[in-house]
């Protein structure tokens, strides 16, 4: 139900109950501050399975990024888009054994790929909390712009950053 | 793109079909969350469509990483989605629950409930292996408690609650053993 994408180095591919220990670990540590974390282990298991909830409901979601040899889970990567967004997104977490190879870029490229050819999209964004550099560095490096700001009612300002279209990828 | 559940039960009742979420019960179960008739499992009146749309994605994301999950009730007579019933078991809970909510006031009082229970817990049995099953109660719910009573459900005071928090309480059901005597 759930695509499977391989890039060079990972395999994005639908959760499974295996990652769970993984992502758990990831949303009680500080490294998910800027996502709405530290969360309870049952506050990350109702996000958990949110991730493949979210398919369902959408038609779209997010990946589990893991390592294409081991299949080590390394991260949360793909397109976020819960209700109160104002906008699909695509959205990245690496948990710490995923940091430092540039394994976010290479699988946010990924879906972003995913996103234009396969679903056809014309525009995406991804929502970066203003404090949260890594994540304004990978979207500058992706070629985002910055386009206004989201005010969310839990987790407050967050700034738009707009990925180049197709077109401007294809010029 | 539609992505649905694969390989996944349908169950038929007398009045009802009993089938995975999709996207169309969310309205029916938003407004359910967001009212007062959720005060005993954690929604009511102070919640919004933000806590509606998790709690949905929650039972949805459910069966695929579990294998089995929450079903929607939906009446036959009607096609409208009633309510939603069914094995259920999240990370912290201890034990397989067998779990139920009518989401309509207008289809709470025809035991519909009852109906679908009896035949949630042969497919707990009989489909999924459990041996044993409890439902988790909120002391305060009457009609809950009258429910699991009407089905064979015994008051543990020694079982293990969610998150320990000795508030809940834990209704065994028979064994397959005494549902098939």
């Amino acid at each position: 139900m759930i695509p499977t994408l391989t890039t060079e180095r990972l395999t994005l591919r639908a959760p499974a109950m295996s990652d769970f220990d993984a992502y758990a670990d990831f949303r009680a540590s500080e490294r998910a501050s800027f996502v709405g974390g530290p969360n309870t282990r049952m506050e990350s298991w109702q996000q958990f399975c949110a991730i493949a909830g979210q398919w369902v409901v959408r038609g779209y979601g997010r990946w589990i990024a893991a390592d294409r040899e081991t299949d080590e889970p390394l991260g949360v990567v793909g397109l976020h888009h819960p209700l109160e967004w104002p906008e699909p997104e695509i959205g990245w977490s690496m948990f710490a054994a995923g940091e430092g190879r540039g394994l976010a870029y290479e699988a946010a490229l990924g879906a972003r790929d995913y996103a234009y050819r396969t679903l056809g999209w014309t525009t995406v964004v991804s929502l970066i909390d203003p404090q949260n550099e890594r994540s304004m560095a990978l979207g500058a490096r992706m070629g985002c712009r910055a386009d206004g700001v989201f005010q969310h009612p839990v987790f407050g300002p967050l700034h738009i950053w707009r990925h180049p279209s197709p077109s401007e990828l294809a010029a | 793109m539609t992505v649905t559940l694969s390989n996944t039960p349908v169950l038929t009742t007398e009045r009802l079909t009993m089938r995975v979420p999709e996207m169309a019960d969310f309205e029916p179960f938003c407004a359910f969350v967001c009212s007062d008739r959720v005060r005993y499992i954690g929604g009511g009146a102070d919640k919004d469509r933000l806590h509606a749309w998790r709690a949905f994605a929650h039972i949805t994301g459910h069966w695929p990483l579990r294998g089995f999950g929450t079903f929607v009730l939906v009446d036959k007579s009607s096609g409208a989605p009633v309510g939603s019933a069914g094995p259920w078991f999240p990370e912290c809970w201890p034990e397989h629950e067998l779990g139920w909510t009518i989401w309509a006031p207008e289809a709470e009082g025809k035991s519909f409930a009852h109906e679908a229970l009896i035949a949630l817990r042969r497919h707990a049995y009989a489909d999924l292996g459990w041996t044993t099953a409890v439902s988790y109660i909120d002391p305060e719910n009457a009609r809950s408690i009258a429910l699991a009573e009407r089905l064979g459900c015994r008051l543990e005071q020694t079982a293990p609650t969610p998150f320990g928090d000795g508030q809940t309480l834990v209704y065994r059901h028979p064994s397959p053993a005494e549902v098939a005597a």
